[in-house]
């Protein structure tokens, strides 16, 4: 089966274009200005039902045969029919208009009862809204509702130059935000007909594996805490905080935020090579201490599984898909490979086969590093820019990373961004059932998506 | 878990780290002094994100980690904001997330007090107005204090909140 990546739309002058993005193929299709229909794909594929509604609320594009035609970025109190992605909205501020309640997906019978959850959580995370159809413990079902965090990004980089708009983008999710910054590097280099030098190409990679670290060893931490088992998370806070100590002692922040240039930077393999060490030792230690806690992979076990035909059939991506068996990795080309790449791959499909994927990616990055480290990288000079429609892609912590950008007179005409998260949001509500809700947070964070990336 | 045992006897308290200097030390006495006094021993604070990229909850939460270890100065962070003392914004406002930021300062007790982190909610981060962000959160609700920063290093925020103390 064909993967789908994204479906979005664009407006140009004379119709409204929507592109789908599928693995081996990219398809558009030309709408007229006024009364734009479309047909759903999201019978095949539920991951574009995310998509199309967005479509709806941005462009306001019909979409025939959808199950779902609830908005979805326009929340409740959003004046109907805004469209606001169209060229002639051009309003910085919008007045609040009347309540407009909200339907929920729910599980309907005797007994049966809603919780909801958020969109402000109990503990320091980002705002998202979880709503749970019980039968006393059991989970019968969640609708994931999202985007609080909409700052409408797409529209505020419009009309900016790809330099202009870069310090907006490497802040669109702080924790992706090297995976963000290398897609639209391969933008700029595709737009300025320039090649990178492998110097400069193995530092950009190495802070990427550096990001995963930090991640990943948060994580480890994060899923046995929310499993009850603190002493990990105090162990791997440590570890997560050297980690991002080496990216501010790398880039000069201790998020990478600015890092990726096409600058001369000059490198100390000395003390990269020992923060190495001691991080391969530290994940060595980590690992063989957790493995030996029963009473963690009891919960870990058989929780929140996604078998790996739902994941292929809701076209899944990064940790929870290769946690499911489905071997997708963008880093799966000559030059990973080179630097010794190794797919990570768990058929468990649980919370423990993710968990178990973070701690195999993690020390298969700390192996990466090592390759990837030099001393030095060369200044590139990017000259003229060139209209054109470009598109790239990378592996953030969380999985494929896709990014459209389209430049007109210089500037950008239509920016599209895809995050992992938002394809990975929509199968979440599929690891539920069979689970008692006290296992949620514990099913959520061994996903850890992104929130701000998903908003955009 | 002897194995954890053997190596936690083995390093010896993190906290004290090098980076940590001098200066750190008088402000954790002064903090705790500060909390001891006017909030009776511990400052509950309720985080509350409204439109941030997720770096300042990375460094809200890298405060509890084994270098800084917030906790033990008596600051802690809430489940629910009817448990707090102060609310710690982050990030930009937000069309969507705004009446449910207002919703939760309503939620706590007075007296209560808003401490706003990062260059978001001031609308000093690269991010411009759109349609979908709200003003500044100063225009929605008192700011008794602000933290700057993109985002503000826990050793910051641990600076900030006492600054935070001491104009109170």
């Amino acid at each position: 089966m064909r993967r789908l990546i994204a479906r979005y739309a664009k407006e140009c002058s004379t119709h409204l274009e929507v592109i789908t993005v599928w693995d081996d193929e990219m398809e558009k299709e030309e709408l007229p200005h006024d009364k734009p229909h479309i047909k759903t794909i999201s019978h095949s594929h539920p991951a574009a039902i995310w998509f199309e509604r967005k479509m709806h609320d941005d462009f306001g594009i019909v979409v025939e045969g959808a199950f779902d035609n609830r908005p979805l970025v326009a929340h409740e109190r959003f004046l109907a029919k805004l469209h606001p992605m169209r060229k002639s909205f051009t309003k910085t501020s919008v007045e609040y208009a009347d309540y407009r309640p909200y339907k929920y997906e729910t599980v309907r019978g005797d007994g049966v009862f809603e919780v909801a959850v958020g969109p402000i959580h109990a503990g320091i995370i980002e705002p998202g809204h979880f709503h749970f159809s019980q039968a006393g413990e059991d989970i019968l079902h969640q609708e994931v509702r999202h985007f609080y965090k909409y700052r409408a990004i797409e529209k505020m980089v419009e009309g900016k130059t790809l330099a202009q708009a870069k310090p907006i983008i490497e802040r669109i999710s702080g924790n992706e935000t090297i995976a963000y910054q290398i897609a639209l590097r391969d933008i700029m280099l595709q737009a300025a007909n320039t090649e990178l030098p492998e110097s400069n190409r193995k530092y950009h990679a190495m802070l990427l594996e550096l990001e995963r670290t930090i991640h990943h060893l948060t994580d480890l931490g994060f899923i046995p805490n929310d499993a009850g088992f603190g002493a990990a998370l105090s162990v791997a806070s440590r570890f997560s905080e050297d980690a991002r100590r080496q990216m501010h002692s790398l880039t000069g922040h201790r998020f990478g935020f600015g890092a990726i240039d096409f600058s001369s930077h000059q490198i100390d393999p000395g003390a990269m090579n020992g923060y190495i060490d001691t991080l391969e030792e530290s994940l060595d230690f980590f690992e063989k201490w957790i493995v030996d806690i029963p009473s963690l992979w009891d919960r870990f076990d058989t929780t929140g599984i996604l078998d790996s035909k739902k994941a292929i059939q809701y076209d899944t991506v990064g940790v929870v898909a290769r946690a499911s068996g489905v071997e997708i990795d963008r880093r799966e080309e000559r030059f990973y490979k080179e630097h010794g790449f190794e797919m990570a791959i768990q058929h468990g499909c649980d919370v423990a086969a993710r968990f178990k994927i973070r701690l195999k990616e993690a020390k298969n990055s700390a192996k990466m590093m090592r390759n990837f480290l030099t001393k030095e990288c060369e200044t590139v000079k990017i000259e003229e820019i060139e209209d054109g429609e470009y598109f790239a892609y990378s592996e953030s912590s969380i999985g494929e990373l896709f990014m459209n950008i389209e430049i007109r007179d210089g500037v950008i005409e239509r920016f599209f961004a895809r995050d992992p998260s938002f394809i990975n949001w929509q199968a979440l509500h599929l690891m539920m059932p069979d689970n008692i809700i006290a296992d949620f947070p514990l099913i959520n964070k061994s996903c850890d998506l992104s929130y701000a990336g998903n908003d955009l | 878990m002897i194995r954890f045992w053997n190596r936690r006897l083995k390093s010896s308290i993190l906290t004290e780290n090098p980076e940590l200097d001098e200066k750190i030390q008088t402000i954790r006495k002064n903090i705790k002094s500060e909390v001891k006094k006017k909030f009776a021993g511990s400052l509950a604070i309720r985080m509350v994100d409204s439109g941030s990229c997720n770096a300042c909850e990375a460094e809200c939460n890298a405060l509890s980690n084994p270098y800084y270890d917030l906790e033990r100065l008596g600051i802690y962070f809430v489940a629910s904001p009817r448990h707090a003392d102060i609310m710690l914004l982050s990030g930009l406002m937000t069309f969507n997330m705004a009446p449910h930021v207002l919703d939760a300062y309503r939620q706590i007790p007075n007296p209560k007090w808003v401490v706003i982190l990062g260059d978001c909610p001031m609308m000093q981060a690269p991010f411009e107005k759109t349609f979908a962000i709200e003003t500044t959160a100063k225009s929605e609700i008192p700011i008794a204090h602000h933290i700057p920063g993109c985002p503000p290093s826990p050793k910051e925020i641990i600076e900030g909140l006492l600054e935070f103390l001491q104009k109170i």
